[in-house]
């Protein structure tokens, strides 16, 4: 029994993490209609920046996001002049091309720079364990959950209260209406995907509180976002948070009880489930 | 059907005429052999692409699940019982046509936005993968090993070559089956209604396009060919492994796809040529070691084309060709006049 | 068969989130006639037009085309039954030539060995014949809209659901559309139901005209009769555009 509570809590708290993960691609999702086939290859980017920044000026993984988080902002705003903008005029098709093209660069030159072994951080203030009720919690993963949920509530005051975040939202509802009237969305455009990148940010180093990084877990990463996404729908803050918990504990309990190698299986098989039944995702409101 | 003698068709003669006899050029090479067979593998694997991304519009990413699927079938049958991989191979395109269904289905249905076919595609071949090394009795974590044969009629008989070369004129023949697929389609209904649906599927709706059916037969024809393809692949490597689901080769026959032109039925060929060449051009300058670099070439290559050049390879040398043209028939004027 | 209307629309409602776009709008059009349905912009009749040729889903409400329930109906399957319709935006098959595009629409209900027979006479009757190996991305807007036109006629329908083929014509232009219009009506014996903003078009060809506020239907008449009603004044002059 505790076996299973203890597993349903560690996926509790990878799910929130993985909220925060999905939290950016929503955003962009729902604003430009573009999905980043490279998100997950921009958390393990993250966590790649996360791992240099601790060990150049020996801060504490937590504190990176102070520089990585405005650095993979700019990198969002970049990726999205150079490489969204400019197709966003074509077939969808070439939107796709160019997301996954990024992903294939960001592994590839990853390769190159840090070879294949992963790198891992050794030390954080937030390490340890906490026992609560006969369950013994890593309190690195605890608190990375905490310090997720905090991001995602501000983030969604953000979108509903500040004036960018309600600029964000409209240009939302008028996807469609955008192209008619000319406005110049693009700029709007630009910082939502900063927006969106730069959370990965916050998100990669509190993972590398308890993970190793590698250059090939954007793919893993980006399949669970996606999971999320669909299951999300779109313009839910609240809905990629449960899903987000949802896909955690489903990974979990794959992991624990059927087989380590199956957890991609099993949240596949969530995707292709929510997509069977519900297209529009289970908390989407389009 | 009408022929016309446009440059187009010339060049694609010529290069026919050289494809069948190269193997004869490359003499005892087993090497360049079996380069030119990478070469047609992947040009047919990216003109099959073609039918659902280039002409469907879909971002198709689950060339590896068909592939696999197709070798698995023709190989597990081969080491367990011999059936001929020219009869299984049917077989396994068979079930990969049925595999594609299950994706297909759900997906193309009415307004579920292309981005969910694109990502499930892409999971469809990680899945599979760990399905396969999971079940042990037919793939696990280890290779099996096809049978060899020593006699020449076994050897064709269950398609076990010593050479490359038969390997070669078998993906030669699919690539010129894959082609005429892509025209066939391409100068009938599907493909209008195809081409229409991926630039204006709202638009084709109206005017009476069955979009989710063509998306549908579209995709099953491509898994159709990938999966002839995964039969004969098993038996080139000669070893069977859950690593044939493999997601960067299935990546690599998009980019294929979309470098070479997208639409452009040739684009693959030129595609695979060109970046076969990149590849083998890195492993002599630098060496194994920088194995990763290919990769960066290609994403960027894919990006640019993304970009900047729509039309891909093929349009490039279409550009380049007009722009020699007039200065050819100026000469040849001039010359007349002479005269 | 002479019983059912063409297109029969009844208290169709379509929402977003809580706003009806389309709040229980009901007309009908008879087979042969020409109407027109306008309204200030934002009025819901593009919505309309979505919902009846089944590219959205109403709130509730239903659509009857000759009789038969099309609400839940896919769009093409509507445009088998012989509902076509053009759109606001252009949506040109930027790749293709124009000829490719008819041929789109043609494989409605025609078998492949007749296509290119169907493609030449439609190419003939909107004109369209001397530019039909043009690709349609490098067109002016009459020309596209001509094509928009081409492609849904193509089809063969028995209605035609027009949504502001007038909009950036100018004046030689607008008349040609205006006589082409005519001949689809007369010679080919296509319904027509026309959104316009630009009255000398409406009141030009169209027999009835309903008129859209808000989402909501306020009045219904010939040209003359809805020329002279005061709420549709109001309606417009409320709004950016005058009469």
């Amino acid at each position: 029994m505790e076996n299973l509570a203890q597993n349903i809590i560690n996926g509790l708290m990878m799910g929130g993490i993985y909220a925060l993960i999905v939290l950016g691609l929503s955003i962009i999702f729902g604003v430009m209609n573009v999905v980043n086939f490279a998100h997950g290859d921009f958390v393990m980017l993250s966590m790649y920046g996360t791992f240099l920044v601790a060990t150049w000026l020996n801060w504490d993984a937590i504190a990176t996001p102070l520089i990585t988080f405005p650095v993979m902002f700019l990198v969002g705003v970049i990726t999205y002049y150079i490489l969204i903008q400019p197709t966003l005029r074509e077939k969808y098709v070439m939107q796709i091309a160019v997301t996954v093209g990024l992903q294939y660069l960001f592994r590839a030159l990853t390769q190159i720079a840090f070879k294949a072994s992963p790198r891992a951080l050794n030390f954080s203030i937030i390490q340890g364990n906490i026992e609560i009720g006969g369950l013994t919690i890593l309190s690195s993963r605890l608190i990375s959950f905490a310090v997720s949920l905090l991001v995602i509530f501000a983030v969604y005051i953000f979108l509903s209260k500040s004036w960018a975040g309600k600029a964000i939202r409209a240009a939302s509802d008028d996807l469609d209406v955008a192209s008619l009237v000319g406005v110049n969305y693009h700029r709007t455009y630009a910082i939502t995907f900063g927006l969106g990148t730069g959370l990965t940010a916050v998100a990669g180093g509190l993972l590398m509180t308890f993970q190793q990084v590698g250059p090939l877990m954007g793919m893993s990463f980006g399949l669970l976002s996606w999971v999320v996404l669909a299951m999300a729908g779109l313009g839910s803050t609240s809905g990629v948070l449960i899903s987000g918990l949802i896909v955690g504990v489903a990974e979990s309990l794959a992991i624990a009880y059927w087989d380590p190698r199956a957890r991609l299986l099993v949240v596949y098989m969530l995707f292709i489930l929510v997509l069977w039944i519900k297209p529009r995702g289970l908390f989407g409101r389009k | 059907m009408r022929y016309q003698l446009t440059p187009k068709t010339i060049f694609l003669t010529i290069g026919l005429l050289l494809a069948l006899i190269l193997p004869l050029l490359f003499g005892k090479n087993q090497y360049t052999t079996l380069l030119a067979t990478n070469v047609l593998l992947y040009a047919t694997l990216g003109t099959a692409w073609n039918i659902i991304g280039g002409m469907g519009g879909q971002f198709d990413l689950s060339a590896g699940a068909y592939l696999g699927i197709g070798s698995f079938v023709v190989g597990t049958l081969l080491i367990r019982f011999g059936f001929s991989p020219w009869i299984t191979m049917f077989l396994g395109a068979l079930i990969a046509v049925g595999l594609s269904l299950m994706v297909g289905l759900p997906l193309f249905r009415f307004k579920v936005r292309e981005v969910w076919y694109a990502l499930a595609s892409a999971a469809l071949v990680e899945v599979l993968r760990v399905l396969f090394i999971m079940w042990e009795e037919v793939g696990g974590a280890t290779e099996r090993f096809l049978p060899m044969y020593y006699d020449d009629f076994s050897k064709f008989t269950h398609m076990r070559f010593s050479s490359y070369v038969p390997y070669y004129y078998i993906l030669l023949a699919m690539l010129i089956f894959a082609y005429l697929v892509n025209v066939r389609i391409r100068k009938t209904r599907l493909g209008y209604s195809l081409l229409a649906l991926s630039e204006e599927e709202d638009a084709a709706a109206v005017l009476g396009v069955n979009v989710r059916l063509s998306k549908i037969k579209a995709l099953m024809t491509y898994a159709f060919i990938v999966g002839l393809v995964g039969g004969v692949d098993v038996c080139i490597k000669g070893n069977l492994h859950a690593s044939s689901f493999n997601a960067v080769q299935s990546t690599e026959v998009a980019i294929l796809g979309i470098v070479g032109g997208i639409g452009i039925t040739h684009g693959p060929l030129l595609a695979a040529l060109f970046m076969v060449s990149i590849r083998e051009l890195l492993r002599a300058q630098l060496g194994g070691g920088m194995e990763g670099l290919y990769m960066v070439i290609y994403a960027v290559v894919l990006i640019l084309i993304a970009i900047f050049r729509p039309d891909g390879i093929a349009g490039i040398l279409e550009s380049i060709y007009n722009r020699i043209k007039p200065k050819i028939s100026e000469e040849n004027n001039g010359r007349l006049s002479d005269a | 068969m002479a019983d059912y209307p063409m297109l029969k629309v009844e208290s169709l409602t379509v929402k977003f989130g809580n706003l009806a776009a389309v709040n229980h709008v009901s007309f009908e059009v008879e087979k042969g006639e020409i109407v027109g349905l306008i309204g200030p912009n934002g009025a819901g009749k593009t919505t309309c037009f979505n919902a009846i040729t089944g590219l959205i889903s109403p709130h509730s409400g239903n659509v009857f085309f000759e009789g038969q329930k099309i609400v839940g109906v896919l769009p093409h399957v509507i445009c088998k039954m012989g509902m076509s319709r053009t759109f606001q935006v252009i949506r040109a098959f930027k790749d293709m030539t124009i000829r490719e595009a008819i041929r789109v629409g043609a494989y409605n209900r025609t078998a492949e060995k007749f296509v290119d027979s169907k493609v030449n006479e439609i190419l003939e009757f909107t004109g369209l014949k001397n530019q039909a190996e043009k690709k349609c991305a490098d067109l002016g807007l009459a020309t596209l809209r001509r094509i928009e036109l081409a492609r849904a006629l193509a089809t063969d329908p028995k209605m035609l659901l027009l949504d502001e083929t007038g909009a950036g014509l100018n004046a030689s232009e607008l008349d040609e559309f205006m006589t082409l219009l005519h001949k689809i009506n007369t010679d080919r014996g296509v319904t027509l139901c026309v959104v316009e903003h630009i009255m000398q078009m409406v009141m030009g060809i169209c027999q009835r005209i309903f008129v859209l506020d808000s989402g909501e239907l306020i009045a219904s008449g010939t040209p003359e009769e809805i020329g002279s009603n005061n709420r549709v004044i109001e309606a417009y002059l409320g709004k950016r555009e005058g009469l």
